[in-house]
């Protein structure tokens, strides 16, 4: 059946390809969109023909745009949020190229989620999307005064979080490696730093993430879940700025500037914590550890005005010692080097390649003897992306993506051990695409697409195959030969249809498909996970999602509600067999286990975007489960992120023009887990007994955080801004974790013991620019 | 360089949050014969521990369980019917335990059949113990090695009973060879209670069992029991081990040795 549906859009896309070339009677408008003050090119711009109202498009990754216009007289509209919008009267008697500047807008009106355009949402297909506003996330209060983008994420319907102090993430059901996080196209693997507590990106260096939550367009794929989508600053091209914090936890600098005025630009950005500057002052700690930085580099050069090439990269590094004896360090490194061509008024092709790779190292001396252990994951990757604007009614892109996994997985080396040489897996993930975004009527909006994905086995390594747990055979794959393939279609669609100005309906259904799979020893994310791809037991995940959503304006049209509601089916899900040691085994696979999940919710979401009050209301209703053969008596059970109910509220609200205030509470019901039904006293020890898998919760989560931003008087040189924030207000001690324990004044007595890890947390910032 | 923007946090306080008793309503449990028992390369009797589980807020002691017949055949065909000395506790009559033999367990109680079996691994010899120190957040702190030579075939399995003057060390110590194959031991026996600090002159007592890689897997499984919620660690579940018929605990079947060290 896939298949036939897969036939059927390759058909379609062929017809709009044709049609293309037919519709030679209208003219071409296009160019790009940016910055007036930075020359930043402006991502998901509308731009619009006022005389026809069916005729508009949203600008490209890369500001660009192209619209299909019969000749004529138009008044063209450009608007952005956080923008001026732009009108401007143009005479279409030929094929033209106009590049739009806006101007920011001088109001301190900027909003944390943001569609890009007032009515946007009503109109597009796309479904599960939000964008993040990274100048206005600095007013939502967060932990440590540091702004971060996952924990903002986190309060969004549809998004939990894996915890207090983590920056893990669950969408609709999924596993945290089930995320597809890109910064400048290339997959970071690990998006934390500090064990959790801090998240990879440093927001000074980010323009702007969209997080999409399972209906993807047919270009991203490889994870289940989502996509979150982090695009880099590109630097200003008009003058020099730099950009400066010191903070007790950590001190961070940018630099951007141009490289040719009006045409190219850099920015460089560094960030750098030092808790361990603080435990060296300690007698008992000073030989402790702790620290981590990250740096963001990126150029572009406009080599004509059809061509651009941008190069950007990230590196980041942990490290974590105690003393001599024990070391752990990890982090990522991308890169990307982008070609943007302008191939028509009406084809653009962006070339991306891509360099990821994530490893880490923990090190154990033990007088004469020392311990290592390692890992990596390194990805090459090359895109190649169309977008060809067809016609008025159709946006066509197409592309094909490549990439070679090279993953080592856990490798031991040391004197005392047998050091196994490992030189990891390698496999070879392909897919090619097509998805057409068609405006069938003033109504109705459908995108549709198709993407095929391979993943092939390649040599240098033997594989075992496994039946019940034995093996059963054994393949060698010489290097340079190539082993089994899988192959596999994900049909993608949604539509949108307006009602009136003020509602729409949209439905979706997509497929997505994951050959790389995260095993995980614990609960929260460490950097010790383990990424291993398919094999010849281990068989891609698959995840197919329908939702249908509804898009109203609601009490005068100052709110924007949404709710949306899924079902999402979860095949070749990965556990592990109870008392598997993931790390030291020699094969891993023989420890795996595979089965079945599936997730559903409904999702309600009321926004306020505009006034002195901004801010939205998010409640997930929802459940999540898994059944896998081997675990839980093969029934069903709940993942640990099964949690019923989960409540967000954010506000922000302009007192007057000095004093603004927000706030950001929270609710969820705690995480499914399992908590002992019994104990018995063996050998003179307490043993706990265990009924069914995670058939009991954590207390509830709820949480409080209040923050106030004062504006001092601005003068011509120096402009200076007071936050006060006050993380967890009344204090609750939520449950980190539960345990069980003998009372040390009674042991017969079984203590249930809670743990949590913050109280309140307050922090003040002042801020100065000159 | 127009504009310059400087962030100073002047401070940050985080009043950490601590550990609280707290009370819980649980799922009502369903009592559960417990066996523990071992044959060793000693000399008898051996001992057979028959106990039910009980609920949480019950105190925690061995609730016995007298009405058993407990049998133990070997594979040369002995059958010894244990006998019950008291609240539990089944002792073997007859039956030798020998390096390679296999024992199997049959426990019938109120018409329930257990059954399990087990094979006593090649004895391993425990050469010595050493004493290893190493600097711990300012501090010297001690831990023992015990020392012996891992066989070169893959596969063997060790479980450690420390005990430091007279009180035993409540952490399962168990090691195997997936990553030291064939080498002299040189990974300590590092506790976890830090109420079980080992100082200067404190006696360690160490017994060293050679057990299979089931009952290396039921202990490892133990003390992955770490407590639930994002702190905690694998979703926990009752250990897997070699009894079949829906009995808690395990049967095994290993080598004793035992050395003592005093710390210097």
């Amino acid at each position: 059946m896939a298949k036939k549906i897969g036939f059927f859009n390759l058909i379609i896309g062929v017809f709009s390809l044709i049609s293309s070339v037919s519709a030679q009677s209208t003219l071409v408008l296009s160019g790009s969109v940016r910055d007036k003050q930075t020359g930043e090119s402006l991502i998901k711009a509308v731009v619009r023909i006022q005389e026809l109202p069916n005729a508009g498009i949203i600008s490209n990754e890369y500001g660009f745009y192209s619209l299909s216009l019969p000749k004529g007289n138009y008044s063209v509209m450009v608007s952005q949020v956080g923008y001026e919008t732009l009108v401007q009267k143009i005479k279409l008697d030929s094929s033209i190229t106009i590049n739009f500047s806006l101007q920011t807008k001088n109001v301190l009106k900027e909003v944390v989620v943001e569609s890009s355009r007032k009515n946007d949402n009503l109109t597009k297909a796309q479904m599960g999307t939000e964008t993040i506003n990274m100048a206005a996330i600095s007013k939502v209060p967060v932990i440590f005064g540091e702004k971060d983008l996952l924990k903002t994420i986190q309060l969004l319907p549809g998004v939990k979080s894996a915890g207090e102090g983590n920056s893990g993430f669950f969408v609709r059901g999924g596993g945290a490696d089930q995320n597809l996080i890109l910064l400048d196209e290339a997959p970071v693997y690990n998006a934390t730093h500090l064990l959790g507590f801090f998240s990879t990106f440093n927001s000074d260096a980010i323009k702007d993430a969209t997080i999409i939550k399972g209906n993807s367009p047919s270009q991203y794929g490889g994870r289940l879940s989502s996509v979150l989508d982090v695009k880099m600053k590109e630097g200003n091209n008009q003058d020099y700025t730099v950009n400066g914090g010191i903070g007790l936890i950590s001190s961070k600098v940018s630099i951007e500037g141009p490289l040719q005025k009006n045409k190219s630009s850099f920015i460089l950005s560094g960030r750098r914590t030092y808790a361990d500057v603080f435990l060296k002052a300690t007698e008992k700690f000073k030989d402790n550890i702790l620290y981590f930085y990250d740096l963001n580099a990126k150029a572009n050069y406009q080599i004509n005005a059809k061509n651009k090439i941008y190069v950007s990269g990230y590196f980041g590094r942990d490290e974590l010692g105690l003393g001599q004896d024990f070391g752990i360090d990890w982090g990522n490194k991308t890169g990307t080097i982008r070609w943007n061509k302008i191939i028509s008024n009406k084809l653009f092709l962006n070339t991306s390649f891509i360099y990821s790779d994530y490893n880490y190292n923990v090190k154990l001396k033990n007088g004469e003897t020392n311990f290592n252990i390692n890992s990596e994951i390194k990805d090459v990757n090359l895109k190649q992306d169309y977008t060809l604007y067809t016609n008025t009614q159709n946006t066509l892109r197409f592309g094909f993506n490549t990439i070679l996994h090279n993953i080592r997985p856990s490798t031991f080396t040391g004197t005392v051990i047998n050091s196994v040489a490992k030189t990891g897996r390698n496999g070879l993930e392909n897919a090619v695409y097509l998805t057409n975004n068609y405006k069938a009527t003033n109504q109705l909006t459908i995108d549709y697409g198709m993407r095929l994905s391979m993943y092939t086995l390649m040599g240098g390594d033997v594989y075992n195959i496994y039946q019940n747990g034995v093996v059963s055979s054994s393949i060698k794959l010489a290097p340079s030969s190539f082993g089994k393939t899988y192959a596999n279609l994900e049909p993608r669609i949604t539509t949108n249809f307006r009602i009136d100005d003020e509602k729409s309906i949209k439905a979706g259904y997509a497929r997505n498909v994951q050959h790389l799979h995260l095993l995980s020893n614990s609960v929260a994310s460490s950097p010790s996970d383990q990424w291993i791809g398919n094999s010849y037991n281990i068989k891609p995940e698959i995840a197919d999602q329908i939702s249908v959503g509804y898009v109203t304006k609601v009490f005068k049209s100052n709110f924007e509600f949404t709710t949306e509601a899924y079902y999402k089916h979860l095949q070749n899900q990965i556990d592990y067999k109870d008392g598997a040691e993931i790390n030291t085994v020699s094969d891993v696979e023989s420890v795996l286990l595979y089965g079945i999940g599936r997730a559903y919710g409904l999702e309600l979401l009321l926004k306020k975007k505009e006034g002195r009050l901004t801010g939205w209301i998010g409640y997930t209703l929802s459940k999540t489960e898994r059944k896998i053969e081997g675990i839980n008596e093969n029934n069903w059970y709940n993942a640990r992120q099964d949690r019923t109910h989960d409540i967000s509220v954010v506000g922000i609200y302009d007192l007057n023009a000095r004093w603004s205030i927000s706030g950001v509470f929270v609710y969820n019901t705690g995480d499914a887990v399992t908590y002992p039904t019994g104990k018995y006293n063996v050998q003179g020890q307490t043993l706990y007994q265990y009924a069914a898998r995670n058939a009991n919760r954590m207390p509830a989560y709820h949480r409080l955080d209040f923050s106030a931003t004062y504006e001092k008087n601005k003068t011509k040189r120096m402009h200076g801004s007071w936050n006060f924030s006050l993380y967890n207000v009344y204090g609750r001690e939520n449950a980190y974790r539960i345990s069980f324990k003998d009372d040390p004044n009674d042991p017969t007595r079984t203590q249930i013991i809670r743990t949590a890890l913050f109280k309140w947390v307050p922090s003040v910032t002042y801020q100065f620019k000159f | 360089m127009k504009k310059i923007l400087f962030i100073v946090v002047f401070f940050t306080i985080i009043f950490i949050g601590c550990d609280k008793e707290i009370t819980l309503v649980l799922d009502d449990n369903k009592p559960v014969l417990v066996i523990d028992g071992s044959i060793t390369d000693q000399a008898g009797p051996y001992f057979v521990q028959l106990s039910l589980s009980t609920t949480i807020n019950n105190p925690t002691r061995i609730n016995g369980v007298n009405n058993a017949r407990v049998i133990i055949t070997d594979q040369a065909g002995v059958k010894d019917s244990l006998q019950l000395v008291s609240n539990g506790l089944y002792k073997t009559q007859k039956i030798k335990g020998m390096e390679g033999g296999t024992y199997n367990l049959e426990v019938e109680v109120d018409q329930k059949k257990y059954t399990a079996s087990a094979t006593m691994p090649l004895k391993v010899n425990f050469d010595s113990l050493r004493i290893n120190t190493f600097p711990f957040n300012g501090e010297i702190r001690y831990s023992v090695i015990p020392v012996y030579a891992d066989p070169v075939t893959l596969g063997n399995s060790y479980r450690f009973i420390q005990k430091i003057n007279d009180t035993i060390d409540p952490t399962f110590h168990v090691f195997n060879d997936n990553l030291n194959n064939g080498k002299v031991n040189q990974r300590p026996l590092r506790g976890g209670d830090d109420n079980l600090k080992i100082k200067p002159r404190d006696n360690v007592f160490v017994e060293m069992q050679c057990i299979s890689n089931t009952s290396y897997t039921y202990y490892y499984s133990l003390n992955l029991q770490s407590g639930a919620g994002p702190g905690g660690g694998t979703a926990p579940s009752n250990p897997p081990s070699n009894i079949e018929g829906g009995a808690l605990g395990i049967f095994s079947a290993h080598s004793v040795q035992r050395k003592t060290i005093t710390i210097r």
